[in-house]
């Protein structure tokens, strides 16, 4: 058990399957997930991309044991999802955006209800339901009804409720969905301090490039319960869009700059050029110099570097 | 995580569910109607029709051993689904099979607090009773009182398992159980009349069903025939059978609903 706590991966997904049979008796089958396989090293945060029914929600399900994979097997912290999955479930928690609470119960009452299911007693619980409740900036709403707190203050309580039990993993299933940007911002700041300061590993799914950009250490994009993706935001943003683009108006010989390092393509069309670079910050600067050194007059410079959103729109069609 | 240790994080777990079900229920307004309003028009219509019909006051205890029967049997077992219905209703099914309690952890919580009403609905209509009717249900002694109460509460927790197991299964369109279910056991239990008044088929299922016992026993306290040799023994054993039957179909549920997708559908 020591040995398997001080796993350097925080989760082991292999060849994961899943398919979900509706009708009468199964027919109609829709499959989720098909094949999946990634790990995520411990106190990453990891991003799950992907458009509407790309898989996301299942994936995340299985490991945080609400829902038994078909095939494959993963494992959290050390632990088989399946064969463990109460142990898993002792060391996880998860939040999603949209979640609900039974309407009458105070902000309170559902922490309390949460830490109880997990064995939590008495003075320890009543510590950390203030702790919470300070650090989610509900102590002012404590005693109000789940039914009269704001989209907001429902979507923190749902966050802090997913800490209760301290966990060594949180899932966050769109965690900001339907937010205004300010609160939106506050949640993803508030992540990004708790991760530093738990060390904790976070799976993430969101719609929001900015969101995963600012965030993650580490992305997948999923369409159709496959993986077309990995990998850090920049490398991705390269490697699916082929790099950035820097963009001029140049009165002279350029083609020479196809021959530069890290120069990926360029084109013209008349005086103004774009070139495809590697790294347009490194390669800026190299490519004035050689245009200064031909003589070329340059002017209305700009750079456009790839976004996510760019890389989700490219591989969600 | 700084959880309890051995019994006692699991006496807290269970006391999760008994206290979801305490916090939610003292401000539904359906409670006063589940615990009060239904259980105490159901004994003064029942009780005003024997007075209407010119029954034996034999007769009347008969019939509203019955009424009582049904009412605290509808109240318990009803507290037993909520563990499920709350979540359902609200959406948010997946908190409490997200984090590790086993599923007697849900049945004991809820149970106790069907516990808790049941006693209630006993009390309230055991004085209405006496003081309308000039019945008591105390009559036969505290003893065999408490051990019909005790063999309802019991009998209530199979029958909540058994719709909380539907609930898993079917979702939103099982819903009905939980109130329709009920009824088809207190019709085969004979809680107005003698299960030997029912057609043969029916009679013989009334003898796999608990309730049959435990009202015979009672009533055989208040001087009724007994046809069971011993029917509290009986009555318990089949309701521990019923509660054993219930525990498993409910594990299975819980297994099927996480392979099906179930619990996700019920949520958020």
């Amino acid at each position: 058990m020591a040995t398997q706590a001080r796993a350097p991966v925080a989760v082991e997904v292999h060849d994961l399957e899943k398919t979900f049979r509706a009708g009468w008796p199964g027919r109609q089958r829709t499959v989720a997930l098909r094949g999946v396989s990634f790990d995520v090293p411990r106190g990453a945060i990891f991003g799950l991309l992907g458009p509407n029914g790309a898989g996301k929600t299942t994936l995340l399900s299985i490991l945080a044991t609400l829902l038994l994979p078909d095939g494959g097997h993963a494992r959290v912290l050390g632990h088989d999802v399946v064969r463990e999955a109460r142990r898993v479930r002792e060391l996880i928690n998860m939040a999603a955006g949209n979640t609900s609470f039974p309407s009458s119960l105070s902000c309170r009452e559902v922490l309390d209800i949460a830490a109880r299911t997990y064995g939590i007693g008495g003075r320890e619980r009543r510590r950390r339901l203030a702790q919470l409740l300070e650090q989610f900036e509900l102590a002012g709403y404590g005693d109000t009804a789940y039914n009269e707190l704001s989209t907001g203050l429902k979507q923190r309580l749902a966050l802090a409720k997913a800490f209760v039990n301290d966990p060594e993993l949180l899932i966050l299933d769109e965690p900001t969905v339907g937010l205004d940007p300010d609160i939106s911002s506050r949640i993803r700041e508030q992540l990004a301090a708790l991760r530093r300061a738990r060390r904790m590993t976070i799976l993430l799914s969101t719609h929001y490039m900015r969101e995963a950009e600012q965030l993650c250490d580490d992305i997948v994009f999923l369409r159709g319960g496959v993986i077309l993706a990995r990998g850090e935001a920049g490398t991705l943003k390269r490697q699916i869009l082929g790099g950035d683009r820097i963009a001029m108006t140049v009165e002279g010989e350029w083609a020479g700059l196809r021959g530069l390092p890290g120069v990926l393509g360029c084109h013209g069309d008349g005086s103004r050029v774009e070139c495809t670079v590697d790294d347009a910050r490194k390669r800026l600067p190299e490519l004035l110099r050689y245009l200064v050194e031909q003589g070329a007059a340059v002017s209305e410079v700009s750079v456009a570097e790839p976004n996510l959103e760019s890389v989700f729109i490219e591989l969600a069609r | 995580m700084t959880a309890a240790s051995g019994l006692a994080s699991e006496l807290v777990k269970t006391s999760g569910f008994f206290l979801k079900s305490w916090r939610i229920t003292r401000r539904n307004p359906l409670t006063i109607f589940e615990v009060v309003f239904w259980p105490v028009v159901s004994v003064l219509s029942v009780g005003l029709m024997t007075a209407f019909l010119g029954v034996t006051p034999e007769t009347t205890v008969f019939v509203l051993i019955g009424t009582l029967a049904f009412s605290v049997l509808q109240v318990c077992q009803l507290d037993v689904a909520y563990v499920v219905l709350f979540d359902m209703w609200s959406k948010s099914v997946r908190h409490q099979f997200l984090a590790p309690v086993r599923p007697w952890h849900m049945a004991l919580g809820a149970w106790l607090m069907g516990t808790l009403r049941g006693v209630a609905v006993f009390a309230l209509l055991a004085g209405i009773s006496r003081w309308a009717f000039g019945v008591s249900f105390l009559g036969a002694g505290w003893g065999p009182a408490a051990a019909f109460v005790a063999g309802l509460l019991l009998a209530s927790a199979g029958i909540g398992l058994i719709v909380a197991t539907l609930l898993l299964l079917f979702g939103v369109h099982a819903e009905v159980t939980a109130w329709s279910g009920v009824s088809l056991v207190l019709l085969l239990c004979g809680i107005y009349y003698p299960v030997s008044m029912l057609p043969a088929p029916l009679s013989t299922l009334a003898t796999v069903i608990p309730l049959t016992y435990f009202l015979e026993a009672f009533r055989a306290d208040y001087g009724f025939p007994s046809f069971s040799r011993s029917p509290w023994l009986t009555g318990y054993a089949v309701a521990i059978a019923y509660l054993v039957g219930g525990y498993v179909m409910f594990s299975w549920a819980i297994a099927r609903a996480r392979r099906t997708g179930m619990l996700l559908r019920l949520s958020d």
